[in-house]
């Protein structure tokens, strides 16, 4: 783990665990409140996560994270996670029809009622958002249902779609572009920007999916 | 509350290239919101200042063909890009605050130099209605009125015949005392990006040495940039120093303003204003905040260099 500047305004944690930095957030959110420290926002990727700042609370910022790394490093539970393991799961009901579940099935030598309980029975975690408002990148998908990529996107999948890519699985919150291979199909609204909490799924939280008929 | 508080509003005659844009959606990058907003924030700013708004005031950001009536007597900015604007037949400066009488138009007809003008009126724009609906809260999303062309987050279209609520000036307006020219700066300072240090050194020295040309295709997601060296030069090009050293398959890092990403073909891409926030290109470096405003300003075919800052 190494903190850097990014430019002025910002600062990147990067060399985490792959998908603890949604975990991490809220640490540093806390830490920042602790110390009087206004930060803009704590965004986590993949293996990094970057806080936005003023170029004046660079300093300030920058030794709180090396700080709250070597805490890290003293208590590997918190930067894998696995501290946080007794939340409440959200859980989203599928509807286990997408148009890739046979090629998946068949791609990953499983019948498709093995593609769905693998899915439906593997505990997941918001690693980070991106792509869309409220597109989260699950980890935690079973190692045999780990594929690549469509060699070729399609050009609109419909809100809704629950998909697995590169290690990942999502949720489609709004109809887009898209290259994941699609399992199923939710009904939970992912994203409403009138709500209190505009996104369902948040960095760090944990997900099941529910198989429904 | 008087009746003229009450209504004070102007029209949208023409939209031409103009969107609403105030201080954006920051605190949302985690849920993947762009924080969109104004794009080039000096300009937004002194527009707000001299108006005598507060600074996160939502203003019209326009590239020209914009036509906007008073329905009250107000008072108008204008700032950034150098604009053939009119009130009536009357020009209207840059940086002057300026009286538009109840019923005059004013129109933002075409950029001389620039891309973006940014048109503050005393008391900011509130909302945005259209002209069949009745005036509520404005439609604000996520608490910003900002148009963002990445998440296709517009509160309210606007069209021509839109009717945008004018609150109350926070403090009187006034002018700068000097006419300022609007000159941009065709050097752009920045920093080391989280992956400078993947980048060979070649690629890094052409880099510097490179004279780029802004592309047509930027937009407000990101300003695109190409090598203009000729393709005989015996000099070694961008792109082929880094073809020659692999970068290898990257993980996806967050993105913020100003970070510039290098694609697979030697382009550039600079993250403005409604830019991604996650991206998986190598991050060569970071513009420095006052330089995306002068890059944001710069016209498709400027040529720009780079030169690293600490």
């Amino acid at each position: 783990m190494r903190v850097r500047a990014y430019g002025r305004e910002a600062t990147i944690v990067d060399g985490l665990a792959e998908g603890t930095a949604g975990s991490l957030r809220t640490h540093v959110l806390d830490a920042c409140t602790d110390a009087g420290v206004q930060c803009d926002d704590v965004v986590p990727a993949a293996e990094s996560f970057v806080v936005t700042h003023t170029a004046r609370d660079a300093e300030l910022i920058r030794g709180l994270l090396a700080q709250l790394i070597g805490g890290w490093l003293a208590e590997p539970s918190v930067a894998t996670g696995a501290e946080a393991s007794s939340d409440v799961p959200v859980e989203i009901a599928v509807r286990y029809d997408g148009a890739d579940l046979a090629e998946i099935a068949a791609a990953c030598s499983l019948s498709v009622d093995e593609v769905i309980s693998l899915h439906s029975g593997a505990d997941y975690r918001v690693a980070f958002c991106g792509f869309a408002p409220g597109f989260a990148y699950l980890i935690g998908l079973p190692k045999t249902l780990h594929t690549a990529r469509r060699e070729s996107p399609r050009a609109q999948v419909p809100a809704g779609s629950v998909a697995i890519a590169a290690g990942y699985s999502a949720v489609y919150p709004r109809e887009s572009p898209g290259g994941w291979h699609l399992l199923g199909t939710t009904t939970a609204t992912m994203w409403d920007s009138t709500r209190n909490s505009p996104a369902l799924l948040q960095p760090g939280q944990r997900v099941r999916f529910v198989s429904v008929a | 509350m008087t009746r003229t508080e009450q209504h004070r509003a102007i029209r949208i005659d023409r939209v031409g290239l103009s969107t609403v844009q105030d201080a954006g959606r920051p605190g949302f990058a985690h849920l993947g919101v762009p924080r969109s907003g104004a794009a080039d924030r000096t300009s937004f700013a002194l527009a707000n200042r001299l108006a005598g708004n507060a600074n996160t005031a939502a203003v019209l950001e326009t590239s020209g063909g914009l036509a906007v009536t008073a329905l009250c007597d107000i008072t108008v900015v204008l700032t950034g890009a150098d604009t053939e604007a009119f009130v009536g037949d009357h020009p209207v400066a840059r940086c002057k605050a300026i009286s538009v009488a109840e019923g005059e138009t004013l129109r933002v007809d075409r950029l001389r130099t620039g891309t973006r003008a940014y048109l503050a009126i005393s008391g900011g724009i509130t909302g945005v209605h259209r002209n069949d609906e009745t005036a509520t809260n404005g439609g604000a999303l996520l608490g910003s009125l900002s148009h963002d062309v990445l998440s296709g987050f517009v509160p309210v279209p606007l069209q021509s015949g839109s009717l945008l609520p004018i609150g109350k000036p926070a403090s009187p307006p006034s002018s700068l005392d000097l006419a300022v020219d609007f000159v941009l700066s065709r050097r752009i300072q920045l920093t080391e990006g989280p992956h400078f240090d993947l980048f060979a050194s070649e690629s890094l020295q052409r880099f510097a040495r490179t004279t780029w040309n802004v592309s047509p295709t930027s937009n407000r997601v990101g300003i695109r940039l190409a090598d203009s060296s000729p393709s005989q030069s015996h000099e070694l090009s961008f792109a082929a120093a880094l073809k020659r050293a692999s970068l290898g398959e990257l993980v996806s890092i967050p993105l913020i303003r100003g970070a510039v990403q290098v694609t697979p073909s030697g382009e550039i891409v600079v993250m403005v204003a409604d830019h991604p926030t996650t991206g998986g290109y190598p991050v060569i470096g970071v513009v420095a905040p006052d330089d995306v405003d002068t890059l944001v300003q710069q016209q498709p075919g400027s040529a720009v260099t780079f030169s690293w800052s600490t």
